[in-house]
């Protein structure tokens, strides 16, 4: 008796030596990156929350003063650019962003299809990529492409504007300017809606096509609901991309107060609510897109 | 005769409808054009700017063509920029910056995907914050950081440690994106596979090296190419960390370029045999396009196997 309680009592402690033998497995694949989150990513994190409630007494060690919320109060009441430059890149963003995910939608199934020069195509709306986040695209969007250069290239702007009068031709131009910027920034969106589009069975097309469905209902019946994964990954990325690019004014600000006027208790702060703001229009914009998100009911 | 009639009217709405195709054909190319026009346009203006000479700059009648093309503009900018000696330290760092990514976000993906694990959540959502933090908002506490390590201001080779070493830890530049995306690809792996490979003996190391990363080819070149891509456009990081003159990138060298020819009067170039030579926009766009012209070729040349790659890599089948 004894021994089959034996038995019986090991029975579930093997069963849980393998889940602990695999969990270990695991720890081993990960021993790197947990390494790098703690000291790459969680402590910087750290140290940059403590700074911003904090004054720094002593450089070396980063020694530091607890100071409440004096350096929230200074970028909010005393710091006179903090606040347009935060305004005019929510503004943008929120903009850029719907803008940004129709347009590549629209050229990705453009280019989806079986045509002459796809290859060719596909490229040409992939350089902006190449060329990158970086210092080069910022200058040859500042070099006439951003401003009136780029609509003499598509519109022929005298007749259209004698047309249309002075006051919309300018609303008509500054959307261009934001359409050219923005469509420059869509590389990796239309691609991933290319391979989200690929990733969608002809069969379903075949079968519709069969019951007689005309292509423009095939879009909104088939094409948009099987992308919305897909359209939520994208508005997410792009919100995060125009947040962290370098061609982002506020960026450039918190780069300054660091390492030019060297305050950087109070870039710290700034950093933090700059981040927090876009933490939750990201959680937003997943908590408004989720109830569309179509589920193909394999998760995990 | 009805029955006539009615072929003949078939007829013609069989070439209606041709003459429709045709026409939604053209509008179809004619907007792509369109578009991918506006996508080329900085791109193009670009190179025609390259190849003007200092006349057809200040000429406005000289839009697009040049009177005539000149190369002389390359062979300033690539030794006014010192290329031969940037490029390499490009090279080093986004050779090894993609390698660590390639090895230590492989790693890591595959672990969440394959694996349960303690506080897995809690960790999936660290990655999540990784893609989401921008690196400006700690970028003051790694630089403290690294210089406490004695990283920076260096004048050697070790300079590169802070743009390099974070990559073999799954993190650096978008590290959070490439682990995303080897965990997507290897989710949808079956799990056969690995089952087979362990009741033969073979060991999670093993198993991992030699059956799950030669399937992951699509991910790999996928991450490899917009490493390498996004690594070689930075200049954001490498602008803060590197301050030795003989190690610095190519991209950190276009700002000082730019600003040279924002000065009043255009600065004369102080190198030694190209002493007297104004610096103007032609050969400033040289020296942009030299910058793009390495990572351009190894486009074009993985461009085709990249498209296959982002399909078949699994990233959209969230």
């Amino acid at each position: 008796m004894s021994v089959q309680g034996k038995v019986l009592a090991r029975k579930p402690k093997k069963k849980m030596g393998i889940d602990r033998k695999r969990s270990l497995e695991a720890y081993i694949f990960l021993i790197p990156w947990l390494i790098g989150i703690c000291v790459f990513f969680a402590f910087p994190i750290f140290t940059s929350v403590r700074l911003s409630f904090s004054k720094i007494v002593s450089f070396k060690g980063l020694i530091t003063e607890w100071a409440g919320l004096t350096n929230y109060e200074y970028i909010f009441f005393y710091d006179i650019n903090f606040i347009p430059t935060f305004l005019q890149v929510v503004y943008d963003t929120l903009l850029n962003t719907p803008l940004c995910i129709v347009f590549s939608l629209v050229i990705a199934i453009l280019i989806n299809r079986k045509m002459v020069g796809r290859g060719f195509f596909r490229t040409a709306f992939f350089i902006p990529v190449l060329l990158g986040s970086g210092y080069i695209m910022k200058q040859l969007l500042g070099m006439g492409v951003d401003g009136t250069t780029i609509t003499t290239g598509i519109v022929v702007p005298r007749l259209i504007a004698d047309l249309l009068g002075v006051s919309i031709t300018e609303v008509v131009q500054s959307f261009l300017d934001r359409i050219t910027v923005v469509l420059w920034k869509s590389g990796v969106q239309i691609v991933l809606f290319l391979a989200g589009l690929q990733g969608i069975s002809g069969s379903l097309y075949e079968a519709a096509k069969v019951d007689g469905a005309t292509e423009w209902e095939m879009f909104w019946k088939i094409t948009l609901p099987m992308i919305t994964p897909i359209i939520l990954m994208n508005v997410v990325y792009t919100i995060v991309a125009f947040f962290t690019d370098g061609t982002n004014p506020m960026v450039d600000y918190i780069y300054k107060m660091n390492f030019t006027n060297q305050m950087y208790e109070s870039a710290a702060a700034m950093s933090w609510i700059y981040f927090i703001f876009a933490l939750l229009l990201c959680g937003a914009a997943i908590l408004l897109m989720r109830r569309y998100v179509y589920d193909s009911g394999s998760k995990n | 005769m009805s029955t006539v009639m009615a072929k003949s009217g078939g007829r013609k709405s069989k070439a209606a409808r041709l003459a429709k195709t045709f026409f939604l054909r053209l509008g179809f190319y004619f907007l792509l054009c369109a578009l991918s026009f506006i996508f080329l346009y900085p791109f193009i203006t670009m190179i025609v700017k390259s190849l003007m000479t200092d006349d057809d700059l200040y000429n406005i009648t000289v839009k697009w063509l040049p009177s005539q093309a000149t190369w002389s503009n390359y062979d300033i900018a690539f030794r006014r920029m010192r290329f031969k000696a940037y490029v390499w330290n490009n090279v080093i760092v986004c050779g090894a910056a993609t390698l660590g990514h390639v090895v230590s976000c492989s790693l890591t993906g595959y672990a969440f995907a394959r694996y349960k694990f303690r506080l897995k959540n809690v960790l999936f959502v660290l990655v999540i914050l990784m893609m989401i933090v921008p690196v400006q908002v700690i970028i003051f506490p790694l630089y403290k950081q690294y210089s406490d390590w004695g990283w920076l201001n260096r004048s050697d080779v070790l300079t590169f440690l802070p743009l390099v070493v974070p990559t073999f830890f799954g993190m650096g530049l978008n590290g959070g994106f490439f682990i995303f995306l080897f965990r997507q690809f290897f989710m949808g792996l079956p799990y056969e596979m690995e089952e087979a490979a362990r009741v033969d003996g073979c060991g999670p190391i093993r198993t991992y090296a030699r059956i799950m990363l030669p399937m992951a080819q699509a991910p790999l070149l996928v991450c490899s190419v917009l490493s390498l891509v996004w690594h070689w456009n930075d200049y954001f990081e490498p602008g803060v960390y590197i301050t030795a003159p003989a190690y610095r990138m190519l991209p950190s060298v276009l700002p000082n370029l730019y600003a040279l020819l924002n000065q009043e009067n255009h600065t004369m170039i102080q190198v030694n045999e190209l002493e007297g030579i104004v610096f103007n926009e032609a050969m400033l766009m040289a020296a942009t396009f030299l910058c793009i012209i390495p990572i351009l070729i190894a486009y074009l040349i993985l461009q085709r196997r990249f498209m296959e790659g982002v399909e078949r890599s699994g990233l959209t089948g969230m």
